[in-house]
């Protein structure tokens, strides 16, 4: 089966640290969820972001379905391999006007528009009432503000998800429904898969198609 | 004491009392033990010495009027003028002299240009004695606004690279990750400006005005130089915050459109 992402020695350094580094390859086939674990400190948020090329990395090639990285420009490469940071990011305005953001970008405009009715399936799917979309998104519990900022990076129609631990404010019946949207997320058409970070064993039960990608700390 | 067309001159010795002025204040900074005497005593020194060899320098530039001496004079004024608004800037992950340096230089040159050639029209049109004060008026005020753009935009930034990340990985431009922070910085700089404008002549009589009033001149007419000053000081400030701050942000970024990492520190 040919890979969906690959990437070889993909290596940096992080900042403030002496000489400390993350190093890896790997691969994610199509529909895959690729488990990054390791000790704190070995790197794994630094390896998302430069997955995300949110960082730059000091080297390594890395490859969605088969075509070097660096053929596609930052915004389209950061919209096709989302990024979602541990903290959930909420904006001023309602939780609606928070989905909406990256569509009014000049990256999506006019190439895809905000579908109420996704965004409404997809709370629903992760346990968040649809009538919360117009209540201002401050008042959102980090619960709720978690599933918002995972739905928004899926409204957003990547092909890969780079989740920095996406139960980290969540219970655990929330644990269970979270992990659940991803991995069907993931298993819904021929080109999409998951990259997260995850210290919950009992997260990865019941998932179909996981691999490991263990990391350790290096300099 | 004659009267010479209008104004009362100083004569050294009226010029010496001031020093009962320095005394007052000398004396309440010992009274309270403010430990500012030495820097008092400094300050005095070093603003009698300036000022004189300015009066004397801008005296015979006066006379000599020749753009060969009043441009390099002022581009002088700029370049001080800018490291002096950069100075306490501690958070730029560059250098911002120089980008400091071209807005107030633009700044400047611009709105200075408009006023003494279009406005005021002397002759010839750089005449040193209305082009220097015009300029130097701009410049200072500019500068302010510039330092102040400047350092609301980094920390406006530093305290949002969360938001910025999270907006460049929406498939943000770096424009449009950090625009809402631009137009704050902006903003933060003209705000000293605009506050001028609303309370001029009610709870302030600027500087100028005051100077031309104790020249002689006519209130009245002093009020229309006072409003051309204020709103050119308007139109300096933002044209060197609009292009300081469009300088600046791309700095921020680097050659992939991500924050550059000195940004990620915090």
């Amino acid at each position: 089966m040919s890979n969906l992402l690959e990437f070889r020695d993909l290596r940096r350094y992080f900042e403030g640290e002496q000489g400390r580094y993350v190093m890896e390859s790997g691969s994610l086939e199509a529909g895959g969820i690729m488990v990054i674990k390791g000790p704190s400190g070995a790197g794994k948020s630094t390896l998302l972001k430069t997955l995300a090329r949110l960082l730059l990395p000091q080297g390594g090639q890395v490859y969605l379905q088969g075509r070097d990285w660096m053929g596609f420009s930052s915004p389209e490469w950061r919209r096709l391999v989302q990024y979602v940071p541990q903290k959930p990011i909420v904006f001023s305005g309602s939780l609606e006007d928070n989905l909406q953001i990256p569509f009014n970008l000049k990256m999506l405009q006019n190439k895809a528009v905000f579908d109420r009715s996704q965004a409404v399936g997809l709370l629903n799917r992760m346990d968040v009432p649809g009538n919360l979309l117009g209540q201002s998104a401050a008042t959102l519990s980090g619960g709720e503000a978690a599933r918002m900022a995972l739905v928004r990076a899926m409204l957003i129609d990547p092909q890969i998800l780079l989740l920095d631990e996406p139960t980290a404010y969540l219970d655990g019946e929330n644990r269970s429904r979270v992990m659940q949207a991803i991995s069907e997320w993931a298993g819904m058409g021929h080109s999409r898969g998951v990259i997260m970070i995850s210290h919950n064993d009992e997260d990865l039960q019941n998932l179909s198609k996981v691999s490991v990608l263990n990391i350790t700390v290096r300099g | 004491m004659m009267a010479h067309s209008g104004y009362i001159p100083i004569s050294y010795w009226q010029l010496s009392l001031s020093v009962i002025l320095v005394l007052i204040t000398g004396v309440i900074s010992a009274l309270l033990g403010l430990g500012l005497i030495k820097s008092l005593l400094w300050g005095t020194l070093r603003a009698f010495i300036q000022l004189t060899l300015i009066g004397f320098i801008l005296t015979y530039i006066f006379k000599l009027n020749t753009l060969a001496v009043i441009i390099p004079l002022v581009l002088l004024q700029c370049y001080i003028a800018s490291r002096e608004a950069t100075r306490r800037i501690d958070k730029a992950p560059h250098n911002p002299l120089l980008a400091s340096f071209f807005s107030l230089t633009a700044s400047t040159f611009i709105v200075g240009l408009i006023v003494v050639v279009v406005i005021i029209g002397p002759d010839p049109w750089y005449k040193a004695q209305v082009l220097i004060p015009i300029f130097g008026m701009i410049m200072g005020n500019s500068m302010n606004a510039i330092a102040l753009s400047l350092d609301r935009l980094y920390s406006e930034v530093h305290a949002h690279v969360e938001q910025v990340e999270q907006m460049l990985a929406f498939g943000a431009s770096p424009w449009e990750s950090i625009v809402e922070y631009l137009r704050k910085a902006v903003g933060a700089g003209m705000m000293p400006t605009i506050n001028g404008l609303m309370i001029v002549g009610i709870v302030s009589l600027p500087g100028m005005m005051t100077g031309q009033i104790l020249a002689g001149m006519a209130p009245d007419l002093a009020v229309r130089y006072q409003f051309v000053v204020m709103v050119m000081i308007a139109a300096a400030t933002a044209i060197g915050c609009l292009t300081i701050v469009g300088l600046s942000y791309k700095r921020m970024f680097n050659s992939d459109g991500g924050l550059v990492d000195s940004m990620h520190k915090n």
